[in-house]
């Protein structure tokens, strides 16, 4: 879908002052298939020359049908596949993990099950540096207390719930500070009411000028990405990006929200060619 | 709801006791009965004789020396083993995951040399270095090895890779993704290499001691050589309910701790 939608014109220029944080620039991904019996050894071309921008507090939410991709978009982003073409990062190439983009995983138990939920988030914080005790403990209180778990924090990873966890994960993302979130369809596990809440606190958290974030988010869902990104993105098999644009649907977004029928079949319409 | 007293904690410990208790009786009531006529009172003495022994073990001990300070002789031995044991076993499988060949030599290692007894090694070592205390240590310390590094080695492969992943994108990397994520990830592994290592090398260290007893570090299993040329039965049996007590303790004691505070707090599965 390369002609512009209503909303697109009107969102580039509005995001066009903020810096680009993230630039993939022709992106391209063969996982090995020469162990695959079947398959033809050529290797499988999941990604292909695929570029994509994405400006500070930007809040992208990535649709695509499953198998496209968007997993492995991610991990490249993140550092945990081999890939080519560029990544960068505020302009510096990256090929391998770091502090600056946090993955949070689609896995609930991505938690290390053998420190609190407190030593969890302040894991990072100390491999960054910090070494004040005071210092740790009131950044990780802060994170607990924005994801709605204050008291927690003596709390083993086992004693929570899936949704808790889900939580933990994105307060110790957001400790951190990266320059940009990576989220791998992290709701995609829970009930429909604590997604719901969890949709709407990280609806919140996102537009909090002191978290200043900026987040990539995968998901299979057009409702959930209509109602959090600022941009949504859909991916096509093979890696093609179908739909990039600003979203069109003024916050808060409702079903009941002038335009969201429209676009969410747009969307739908969108997605199903793919 | 509140569980019937056969589910409980109590029952099963009162079925332990009461089963040891009828044990005792069976034992005392075949000793007292001298069913071995002549041989009866060697075979089978009685409880009292038994206790007497267990207290004379220590008080008298052979030729002037208590069986404290053997059983401290041995304990003394086995700890360097363990430790240097474990150390290694640590140290080589942590090798092994930063080196490919490494892996491929270390792990045909411990393959081979698990399967091989260590008493069956031991008269290799006597000949080359002698009979020295540091031979049982050698021998303690190949009990432990094989089976904790298997562990460690297990323990390793196993560390879930969204944990390895998240360690990774904190900046983790070589040692420090090691002992940051490998390490506590294996915890389970290396809780059950501990306890097959412990028992390993606790019952090496006492057959070592009973083929090879050294004079001059004498241990329990020289003790109950000594005891049995010298016919005094009693003494040997209390010597084995020392060696079983000393196995509880560690059990009790130390490992089941252990395990709680790791594994069991973390909420990690027991590996096998
Ligand atoms: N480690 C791997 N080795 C080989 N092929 C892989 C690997 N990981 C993913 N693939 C392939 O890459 C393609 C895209 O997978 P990916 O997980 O990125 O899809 P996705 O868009 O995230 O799908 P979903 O929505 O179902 O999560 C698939 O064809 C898959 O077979
Ligand atoms: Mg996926």
């Amino acid at each position: 879908m390369d002609e512009a939608g209503p909303g697109t014109a009107a969102g580039d220029v509005d995001a066009a002052d903020k810096p680009v944080v993230l630039e993939v620039s022709h992106l391209t991904k063969i996982f090995d298939d020469s162990q695959i019996p079947g398959a033809d050894g050529m290797g499988n071309r999941v990604i292909v020359d695929l570029s994509l921008q994405v400006r500070k507090n930007d809040f992208l939410c990535i649709l695509g049908p499953s198998g496209c991709g968007k997993t492995t978009l991610l991990r490249c982003i993140g550092g945990f596949e081999n890939f080519e073409g560029k990544i960068r990062i505020n302009g510096i190439e990256r090929r391998t993990p770091g502090t600056d983009r946090i993955m949070v995983f689609q896995d609930y138990n991505q938690l290390f099950p053998w420190k609190t939920v407190e030593k969890n988030i302040q894991y990072g914080l100390k491999l960054k540096g910090i070494r004040d005790k005071e210092e740790l403990r009131r950044l990780s209180d802060h994170a607990l207390e924005t994801v709605g778990l204050s008291g927690y924090q003596k709390y083993y990873p086992h004693q929570l719930s899936g949704g808790m966890k889900q939580r933990v994960a994105i307060a110790k993302a957001l400790a951190l500070k990266p320059e940009i979130i990576l989220m791998d369809e992290p709701f995609a596990a829970l009930d429909a009411i604590t997604r719901n809440t969890l949709q709407q606190e990280l609806l919140r958290i996102s537009a909090d000028q002191d978290w200043d974030c900026t987040i990539i988010f995968i998901t299979h869902n057009i409702q959930e990405a209509i109602v959090l990104g600022t941009r949504i993105m859909v991916m096509e098999k093979g890696g093609t990006i179908a739909v990039n644009e600003k979203n069109p649907i003024r916050r808060p977004v409702t079903p009941a929200s002038e335009g969201y029928g429209a676009y969410w079949n747009k969307l739908h319409a969108a997605l199903y060619r793919a | 709801m509140k569980k019937s007293f056969r589910e409980s904690k109590s029952c099963d410990i009162l079925v332990k006791v009461l089963f040891l208790v009828l044990v005792a009786i069976i034992w005392e009531i075949t000793a007292k009965a001298h069913v071995f006529g002549e041989r009866s009172e060697i075979v089978f003495p009685t409880i009292e004789a038994i206790g007497a022994a267990f207290v004379r073990n220590f008080t008298k001990g052979y030729a002037g020396t208590g069986l404290a300070l053997y059983t401290l002789n041995s304990m003394n031995l086995l700890l360097r083993g363990l430790l240097i044991g474990i150390g290694l076993a640590f140290a080589f499988s942590g090798l092994s995951m930063i080196s490919r060949t490494f892996s491929n030599v270390y792990n045909l290692c411990v393959t081979i040399f698990d399967l091989l007894p260590g008493v069956a090694l031991l008269p290799v070592v006597i000949v080359i270095f002698g009979v020295k205390p540091g031979v049982i240590v050698f021998l303690v310390v190949h009990s432990v090895i094989w089976p904790m590094s298997r562990s460690v080695l297990d323990g390793f492969k196993a560390a879930p890779k969204i944990y390895v992943e998240a360690g990774k994108n904190l900046g983790l990397n070589g040692p420090g993704l090691l002992f940051g994520v490998y390490v506590p990830a294996a915890a389970a592994y290396i809780v059950s290499g501990l306890k097959v290592g412990w028992a390993r090398a606790w019952r090496g260290l006492i057959a070592a001691e009973m083929v090879f007893g050294i004079a001059s570090c004498p241990g329990i299993g020289l003790y109950i050589n000594q005891m049995r040329t010298n016919m005094k039965n009693a003494e040997m049996y209390a010597t084995l309910i020392v060696i079983i007590i000393i196995g509880l303790v560690v059990q009790y004691g130390i490992l089941n701790p252990i395990e709680k505070m790791t594994v069991r707090r973390w909420g990690m599965v027991s590996a096998a």
